[in-house]
């Protein structure tokens, strides 16, 4: 287990090596030349050369390549280009909003679709199943952008059970009040795919050979499922929510935009806006890390629980 | 043969599956919609401004007091020219002279079957007209990164070692980068603009999947025994990726393009807001759905109507059919 | 549930604060922006919004009168307007005695005045290379020994702040002197301009890199708290030095009614602000309809919603009680072409002199669909724009007439008759045979997005193949610096108001700075000169007259449209009228408590 570990851990090495590649490529050639944006309305090209020179960004390419290395292995990205704040301060301050958000809504929605898929897994073939497989499937083929829009005008605006967007300093108001409707969009939106994965999570289990002899050895229906499938089920489910986390962090853009949640989502539109990119070195980095550290840990895990998994 | 017993069979448990049968008939006739719009045989003139400005669904009736015709701002008379003289007054002056009576605009319909844009265009067409493009991308990016999928997995799965690592650091790499960035950097790559575009960024970004769960097929089958069997005969080794085991895992590869095509329907959506979407000429659910954002506000709920109906019945339809395909061929799951 | 939440929340600050009834006796404005801000260090900010805080935290030594139309320029933080010498190169300002900065740890808990040298050295920090200030154009050419100072500071590679300016003086505490290069008309409109306003020096040494998130200025509010690109918070200046409202409001009827409520307050009336960045105009209408905010004026998609095509409110909405202030943008937009006659190396088919040429410009221009752009993408929310430089900015002239008509059948004719002969495929060529394509550059937004179809659509009737070439905001200003944009929708706002701000875009030497279309006339140039030495008055504007012509018969710009600014108010907001040239109103207005707490 040790070795295997510190053979993933090693395996990172490359991976980041390519990741910061890939970004250094992607501002360097395509990015777009922040100093235009920085000089402002009116500008001459010895403003831009002086702005290019404060940035860095008129050193020869691998001195750049190397600063940015000699970065990640400070852990230090400087400050952003376009507000000065430090990037680390960006992150440490986004991150609160993010999760506040994103906590309750995997917490709800992976409880709500795990407790449906397993009724549906539990009553397969029947009516109730293909029902629910058919709604699931309908709300699955509307777009996040349909959902925000209609449940904002609905239920913030024509029904005023929500505050329409804003952000608070207490937790307890940020949770309750301003990320509410936040978490619901993001139940509606997740809850359908979830329980259709997650079904088949099930189904899975039940078709195992120990479910077959758990019930040929006359235990009951229910205590199957709850003991055996249910236990077994849950690996790959919290497999799958780890594995989206740092995804989502990033991702979330859309609904921190409409409701006015001060998350790393919206922050990342906004460096790519701008071309900040030490915001956006650092984003990639860290969302490459977390994932790379969630990969193994998922992979860890497995082999805790199950011992039949085999890590090679 | 063996294979052909096995397709034969799943058809004939497919045929049983009466809604996902319904399903299948509801994307072949999308598909049919799609031909036939490429080719120019419906929804030719989409972009034509037949209604005035938003348009209502003729079943609502029309607004009262239709829009004030802005006025022209032609012929307001001469105008000083200061000193300053035009070197195109003599041919302007020659033009007017040949330019009689006022230029006739075709009248607009106060309603269209189910509502206009702002421009006065059709939704409904606009809605047709987005369905082949909306599925012609999620279609060919699918398919590209199927092909890219199954490509990478089967050289890894297969042949281990070296080109094992290679691309497993490329699927590292693809999957860490967050999804945004990685768009960037492809739509950046491929400097192209619309409609291919997208499929590029879709296709690039999307064959990480279907990598794995091939590489893994690969990986199984390449010590089954007709493999060796064919090792045993002399088979090349690509011959053996390609002809002997692709066969065997192509069940699999088929769920899972048409998975990627309902997903890539769907993305095109976000990258038109995140403004990578399709040129101008033409028009895609994404951005029709993207215009509709600020209509819903204005009360012109219909293009956004549109577009979700247009959609949600083609990804409902292909997921079930998907799941019905899956049934079929791995009845186990069932 | 919202009742409920809101019964609950007052439940926990009472039992916290333990007094009754003092929680909603604060007047706080609650505004947003419609994008984020960066900072409020004043000489490393170009963007708008961060302009309006940093305009509320200090205090700059000219200011605007509130009501004054055309715009009015009245004493600050300065005594009196400066005196001028005879030559227009002296400038004399005398600071009002006992101006004190907001406490702030910087000062070590002593009162802190603000003194001629805090102007003195906020102006040096305009050209200390280290903030690479956007807006140092402001001052750029202009003092004498200033630009020498920055230069040399690029070389060593620091700033001397201390070694002495020859046109930067303070013979005592509270006396500036300012000296020109040159004549300028307008320098007093650039030390009215909100990041000009003074900081002191200690704080800047004290926060360093953290600058634009501690700013200690002595206008009316200070910086309370702050989550970056999401809330800013401003309250009240208790050292502020408490200026007294006083604006005449001549004979708008609206603008009586305010002066009635305000005329001698004692200003701020308010508390704070409250400022939330909403980026979606969804998220902001919605808000603004459920009383989560006071003043909205950036909803330009969906205006419909709440305005008559006739201009007024609706009917729903004034019942509610909803003000409605209507005012023209000081800005202009307008269909831009590339003059060059290359570009990047590539002959350019819109560029240059050549009568094919401007026929080729003038046709495009005659088939753009301007009653579109304002009908269907502006909502009726704007006024054509007949003119370069706007309402509401000196030199401005109503009754000025665009000589380019909407005609494309004219249009058509024209290129028929210049030689674009139209091909197989309907789309004309070059005189020569070779293909014609305009490439036209914007930006990958949804805005933008309705320009290009309406491009599309113009160009499409004259037979002009178009091809849409999309860059991301930075990119499309570097092109557009680099002269490599052929041909795009541009803008320009107000930064002070006088048609100079507007008649430089096109000035030849301007180009790579701010005359994007490269255009280079020595008519228009020669002209331009001239009109530089002049104030504004009939001589400057026969020039600008001309200069206009010069502009239209060379077709560089197709002129488009200025913005309506359609500003909501709740019925509590007391005295908002949307100043053409300040950033934010807030100093001047006060909320109605008894219809607050309804």
């Amino acid at each position: 287990m040790l070795a295997y570990t510190l053979r993933r851990l090693w395996q990172f090495v490359p991976t980041l090596g390519g990741v910061v590649l890939l970004v250094f490529f992607l501002f360097n050639f395509v990015g777009g030349d922040p100093a235009y944006l920085l000089a402002g309305k009116i500008s001459n090209p010895a403003q831009i050369e002086n702005i290019r020179r404060q940035l860095g960004v008129d050193e020869p390419y691998p001195v750049q390549l190397w600063i940015f290395v000699k970065q990640i292995l400070r852990g230090d990205f400087g400050a952003s280009w376009s507000t000065n704040e430090r990037v680390a301060d960006i992150f440490a301050t986004r991150l609160g909003p993010s999760l506040t958000v994103l906590v309750p809504l995997l917490l709800i929605s992976t409880l709500l679709s795990m407790a449906a898929a397993m009724l549906v897994a539990y009553v397969r073939g029947s009516l109730t199943d293909r029902a629910v497989m058919i709604g699931c499937t309908v709300g699955q083929s509307i777009s996040i952008l349909v959902y925000i829009l209609v449940f904002q005008y609905v239920f913030a605006y024509q029904l005023g059970w929500f505050p329409v967007q804003g952000w608070g300093v207490a937790f307890a108001e940020n949770l309750l009040r301003y990320s509410a409707l936040a978490i619901i969009v993001g139940i509606a939106v997740s809850l359908a795919p979830d329980i259709r994965l997650y079904r088949t999570f099930f189904l899975d289990e039940i078709n195992q050979d120990y479910v077959r002899t758990a019930r040929a050895k006359g235990l009951s229906e229910g205590r199957v499922m709850w003991v055996h499938v249910l236990r077994n089920a849950a690996i790959p489910i919290v497999t799958n929510i780890l594995l989206q986390l740092p995804g989502l962090l990033a991702g979330a853009f859309l609904i921190e935009r409409f409701f006015g949640i001060p998350g790393i989502g919206r922050e990342v539109i906004l460096a790519v806006e701008r071309s900040d990119f030490p915001v956006i070195k650092a984003v990639t980095v860290y969302v490459a890390v977390a994932t790379m550290v969630v990969n193994l840990a998922a992979d860890l895990l497995y082999r805790a629980i199950d011992p039949r998994v085999q890590l090679k | 043969m063996r294979q052909r017993g096995v397709w034969a069979l799943a058809w004939q448990r497919f045929r049983r599956d009466r809604l996902g049968f319904a399903c299948f008939i509801v994307v072949i006739a999308y598909v049919a919609i799609m031909i036939a719009a490429a080719a120019g045989w419906i929804v030719r003139d989409w972009s034509e401004e037949v209604g005035v400005s938003y348009a209502p669904p003729t079943f609502l009736g029309a607004e009262e007091a239709a829009a004030v015709e802005a006025k022209a701002r032609a012929h307001q008379g001469p105008v000083a020219d200061y000193g300053i003289p035009d070197p195109l007054v003599a041919d302007l002056a020659e033009i007017a002279k040949g330019l009689s009576g006022a230029a006739s605009d075709a009248a607009r319909a106060p309603t269209l079957a189910f509502g206009g844009d702002k421009w006065g265009r059709d939704v409904l067409k606009k809605a047709v007209k987005g369905t082949q493009t909306s599925l012609f991308v999620g279609l060919t990016a699918a398919m590209l990164a199927s092909f890219l999928g199954t490509l990478f997995g089967a050289q890894a799965g297969y042949r281990g070692g070296r080109v094992d690592d290679f691309f497993n650091w490329l699927y590292s790499v693809f999957t860490s980068v967050p999804y945004l960035l990685l768009v960037l950097a492809i739509a950046a790559v491929v400097n192209q603009k619309g409609t291919l575009t997208v499929i590029l960024i879709l296709g690039l970004t999307g064959w990480t999947g279907i990598f794995r769960l091939i590489r893994a097929e690969y990986m199984k089958h390449k010590v089954r025994e007709y493999v060796l069997a064919a090792d045993a005969i002399g088979a090349s080794s690509s011959r053996r990726m390609y002809v002997h085991i692709l066969p065997n895992v192509s069940h699999v590869l088929l769920v899972q393009l048409s998975l990627h095509v309902v997903l890539f329907i769907k993305s095109e959506v976000i990258l038109t807001f995140l403004g990578f979407g399709v040129g101008v000429d033409t028009v895609s659910w994404g951005s029709m759905l993207a215009e509709a954002g600020s209509e819903l506000l204005l009360g012109k709920w219909w293009q956004l109507a549109a577009a979700t109906a247009a959609m949600a019945v083609l990804v409902t339809a292909f997921s079930l059919f998907t799941d019905a395909m899956r049934d079929a061929m791995d009845p186990k799951l069932k | 549930m919202n009742a409920r939440w809101r019964v609950l929340w007052f439940a926990v600050l009472l039992s916290a604060a333990g007094v009754a009834a003092a929680a909603n006796a604060e007047k706080i404005l609650r505004v947003t922006f419609q994008a984020a801000e960066t900072g409020f260090d004043p000489v490393r900010v170009h963007d708008y919004y961060s302009g309006s805080v940093i305009e509320a935290i200090y205090d700059t030594l000219l200011s605007y009168d509130y009501l004054a139309r055309p715009a009015k320029l009245v004493p600050n933080s300065a005594e009196a307007m400066p005196q001028v010498s005879a030559d227009r190169r002296t400038y004399t300002f005398h600071l009002r005695k006992g101006i004190y900065f907001a406490d702030d740890p910087a000062f070590k808990g002593r009162k802190r005045e603000l003194t001629a040298q805090d102007y003195a050295y906020s102006i040096r920090r305009f050209f200390d290379p280290k903030y690479r200030s956007p807006y140092a154009f402001l001052f750029t050419g202009k003092i004498v020994g200033l630009d020498e100072l920055g230069d040399k500071a690029k070389q060593t590679g620091r700033f001397d702040y201390d070694s002495p300016v020859a046109g930067l003086q303070t013979p005592d505490r509270y006396t500036l002197v300012i000296r020109l290069k040159e004549p300028d008309v307008n320098f007093n409109y650039v030390l009215s301009f909100p990041l000009t306003g003074a900081v002191a020096r200690e704080v800047i040494d004290t926060y360093g890199e953290e600058s634009p998130s501690h700013p200690v200025g002595s206008g009316a509010f200070y910086l309370k708290r702050y989550v970056r690109s999401s809330k800013i918070v401003l309250a009240k200046n208790p050292a502020y030095r408490g200026l007294v409202w006083d604006s005449e409001p001549g004979d708008n009827p609206r603008f009586k009614k305010i002066a009635e409520r305000m005329k001698g307050k004692r200003l701020p009336l308010l508390d704070g602000v409250e400022i939330s960045i909403m980026e979606e105009t969804q998220s902001r209408w919605l808000a603004f309809q459920r009383g989560e905010t006071d003043i909205e004026y950036q909803l330009w998609e969906v205006s419909p919603t709440f305005m008559t095509d006739d201009g007024r409110l609706r009917p729903e909405f004034a019942r509610r009680g909803i003000q409605l202030d209507r005012t023209i943008d000081p800005e202009i937009t307008y269909l831009a072409f590339n003059m060059q006659d290359q570009i990047g190396g590539v002959p350019n088919p819109v560029g240059g002199f050549g009568k094919e040429r401007i026929a080729l410009r003038r046709a495009i221009a005659m088939a753009y669909r301007l009653d579109d752009q304002i009908r269907i993408i502006r909502k009726a929310q704007a006024v054509r724009a007949q003119y370069p430089i706007p309402p509401g900015v000196a030199g401005h002239d109503p009754q000025f007439r665009s000589s380019i008509p909407y005609d494309p059948r004219a249009a058509n004719a024209l290129l028929e008759r210049y030689g674009y002969k139209k091909g197989a495929d309907g789309y004309r060529h070059q005189p020569d045979g070779q293909p014609l394509v305009i490439r036209y550059t914007s930006t990958p937004t949804e805005r933008d997005r309705q320009f290009d179809e309406l491009m599309k659509r113009s160009l499409d009737s004259i037979g002009v193949r178009m091809d849409i070439e999309k860059a991301r905001f930075p990119e499309y200003l570097k092109l557009q610096k680099q002269c490599r944009v052929m041909m795009s929708i541009a803008a320009w706002i107000a930064d002070y108001p006088d048609g100079d701000n507007f008649m430089q875009l096109l000035y030849g030497p301007n180009t790579g700075e701010s005359n994007n279309s490269c255009y280079r006339s020595k008519e228009y140039d020669r002209r331009y000169e001239k009109s530089r030495t002049l104030p504004d008055g009939p001589e400057r504007d026969r020039l600008y007259h001309e200069m206009t012509r010069l502009m239209e018969v060379d077709t560089v710009w197709l002129l488009g449209d200025s913005r309506i600014r359609n500003a909501l108010q709740q019925p509590n907001v007391i005295g908002f009228t949307k100043h053409p040239v300040l950033h934010a109103e807030w100093l001047y207005l006060d909320l109605d408590p008894d219809l607050t707490a309804q």
